[in-house]
């Protein structure tokens, strides 16, 4: 998945959140489809900065992916701020998605 | 509150793309009861009003309508851009969906006066405002895209078949093309079929193939192949058509364009093969079969050329042609692709921030998958029955084969009003 973060406990508490967000087509979190690329919170507590990508630039459901992102890491850590920046550099590719993921999507 | 550095979402609206697939909807079914009340016109010959009724509320309303609808809302996607305009969209849709019942009931009637006239004018209109639409949203994107590229070429052959027909109407009343419409009807329909539908289909469906499989094959150059092909075959075919010994060299044009879809054909495969995702649904099954079915009307007119020089063409090959253009391979890719792209879009509507698990269906689930399930069989069953009725020239069967086609307009329009009006248990 190769998340970079500031803080990795925080993280890991913040991936295991974001696995419950789903791209509605295919069924798998974001998490293992490999969209988040970074994850930085900021000392107080008080803000998260969430780098991540769509599957495709003006992907259709890339509103309700990046809403839901945002809106499952305010209640897991209790209303902080939440920043998304969306990017595409690197674009997202198939080899992003995690073994997990493959497994999933080979059912 | 999130900051986002790229937009998402605001592309375009549901609310000037779904009332294209509602009209679309509404059209197949009012093709199918034209074609069950009109069989016995298929005993006969091609030129006649009930038949050419039914083919304009097929091409017109039912596949042009609804590949315009889910245009707006794929186009962004292809291009990485936002609509030009929503305004614009809106003015195609109620240009088109007056014009329309115009130019069918004319021609149902044969009265080629001022209903064909201001109907075929109303749908020119809106194809200007679907071409400049496209036009904006496509320039204003990545221009190196092949797919955007497909896209621009077949708004522009759609324009030209559009003012083709409207040359063809007011040569009906008040000739002036130096011959009489009919013989210009073959050019009309192929820069229609091959420049508008099969480029169109080729182009959004090389993209959208491999997102929905989730497939790593990528071939761009293949796709620019069987893009010059395509464009090159019609190109020819109107060289062809226009400067003499045209007609000795019609089987050109029709070879290039099945080595187009052999090679389609072939894309499609290697997506298959390579897909990530293994389970295929039965949308996506329909939808790839459809490819497979590109290749049975361009077959037909090796059939049709290969007798031409004996002077004397059946028909019935003319009607099957025609029929296996419209309600097969066209309204086979429409079947497929209507139950992948119209829960989308809705549930995009409803469920707009409700993607964690367990807080909203799949897309997918908002669709009735056994009612597509009836429905493609009774549209399969109805095809083939009708196309035997074509050829044994039997009305009892022809009626047969159009009631199974009512039956799966019906279901079929079940189906979506049950997507239209899906409620989030949420609210």
């Amino acid at each position: 998945m190769n998340v970079v973060t500031n803080n990795d406990l925080q993280c890991t508490i913040a991936l295991a959140a974001l696995e419950n967000v789903l791209d509605p087509e295919i069924g798998l979190n974001v998490v293992d489809l490999g969209l988040i690329y970074r994850l930085d919170f900021d000392e107080s507590g008080s803000g998260i900065a969430v780098t991540m990508t769509l599957s495709t630039p003006f992907c259709p459901m890339g509103e309700s992916i990046t809403g839901s992102v945002e809106q499952v890491l305010k209640e897991t850590f209790a209303g902080p701020s939440v920043t998304i920046e969306l990017t595409f550099q690197p674009p997202w590719s198939y080899d992003r998605i995690s073994e997990a993921g493959k497994i999933f999507l080979s059912r | 509150m999130s900051g986002m550095s790229h937009t998402v979402g605001s592309n375009t609206t549901h609310r000037v793309v779904l009332p294209f697939y509602f009209y679309a909807a509404l059209a197949f079914l009012a093709a199918t009861v034209l074609l069950l009340q009109s069989s016995s016109a298929f005993t006969g010959h091609f030129f006649q009003p009930a038949i050419l009724a039914v083919t304009h509320t097929m091409a017109l309303g039912w596949g042009t309508m609804i590949i315009m609808g889910a245009s707006h809302q794929l186009l962004p996607v292809l291009a990485e851009n936002r609509l030009f305009s929503v305004a614009l969209a809106y003015v195609s849709f109620v240009l088109a969906a007056i014009g329309i019942p115009l130019l069918v009931y004319a021609f149902y009637t044969f009265q080629l006066g001022w209903p064909a006239r201001w109907g075929g004018s109303a749908i020119v209109l809106a194809i200007i405002c679907f071409v400049i639409n496209v036009w904006g949203t496509l320039t204003g994107g990545n221009r190196d895209n092949v797919h955007a590229v497909y896209a621009v070429t077949a708004s522009v052959w759609l324009l030209l078949a559009a003012f083709t027909g409207l040359a063809l109407v007011y040569n009906f009343t008040s000739p002036f093309l130096p011959q009489g419409s009919l013989a210009y009807l073959p050019l009309h329909a192929h820069i229609g079929i091959a420049g508008w539908f099969l480029l169109l289909v080729i182009g959004v469906g090389s993209r959208l193939i491999p997102m929905f499989l989730i497939s790593k094959y990528t071939n761009e150059r293949l796709l620019w192949v069987i893009y010059f092909l395509i464009n090159g075959g019609l190109l020819t075919f109107l060289f062809l058509f226009f400067l003499p010994p045209g007609l000795s060299f019609a089987w050109m044009p029709i070879m290039v364009v099945i080595i187009a879809l052999i090679l389609f054909g072939y894309y499609c495969y290697c997506c298959y093969r390579e897909r990530i995702r293994r389970q295929v649904d039965s949308r996506m099954k329909i939808s790839l079969a459809s490819a497979g079915m590109l290749l049975i009307p361009p077959g037909l007119l090796i059939i049709v050329v290969a007798v031409l020089p004996a002077g004397h063409v059946d028909s019935r090959l003319l009607l099957v042609y025609g029929f296996a253009t419209f309600f097969g391979w066209v309204t086979a890719i429409i079947l497929g692709m209507t139950f992948k792209t119209l829960p989308f879009i809705v549930w995009n509507k409803l469920y707009h921030a409700q993607t964690s698990a367990g807080r909203s269906p799949n897309p997918g689930e908002l669709a009735d998958n056994n009612l597509f399930g009836v429905t493609v069989a009774a549209w399969l069953a109805g095809s083939l029955v009708f196309i035997a009725g074509i050829c044994c020239r039997r009305v009892p069967v022809l009626r047969g084969g159009a009631a199974l086609l009512v039956a799966a307009a019906i279901l079929y329009n079940w189906n979506v009003w049950k997507v239209l009006t899906h409620k989030s248990p949420a609210k």
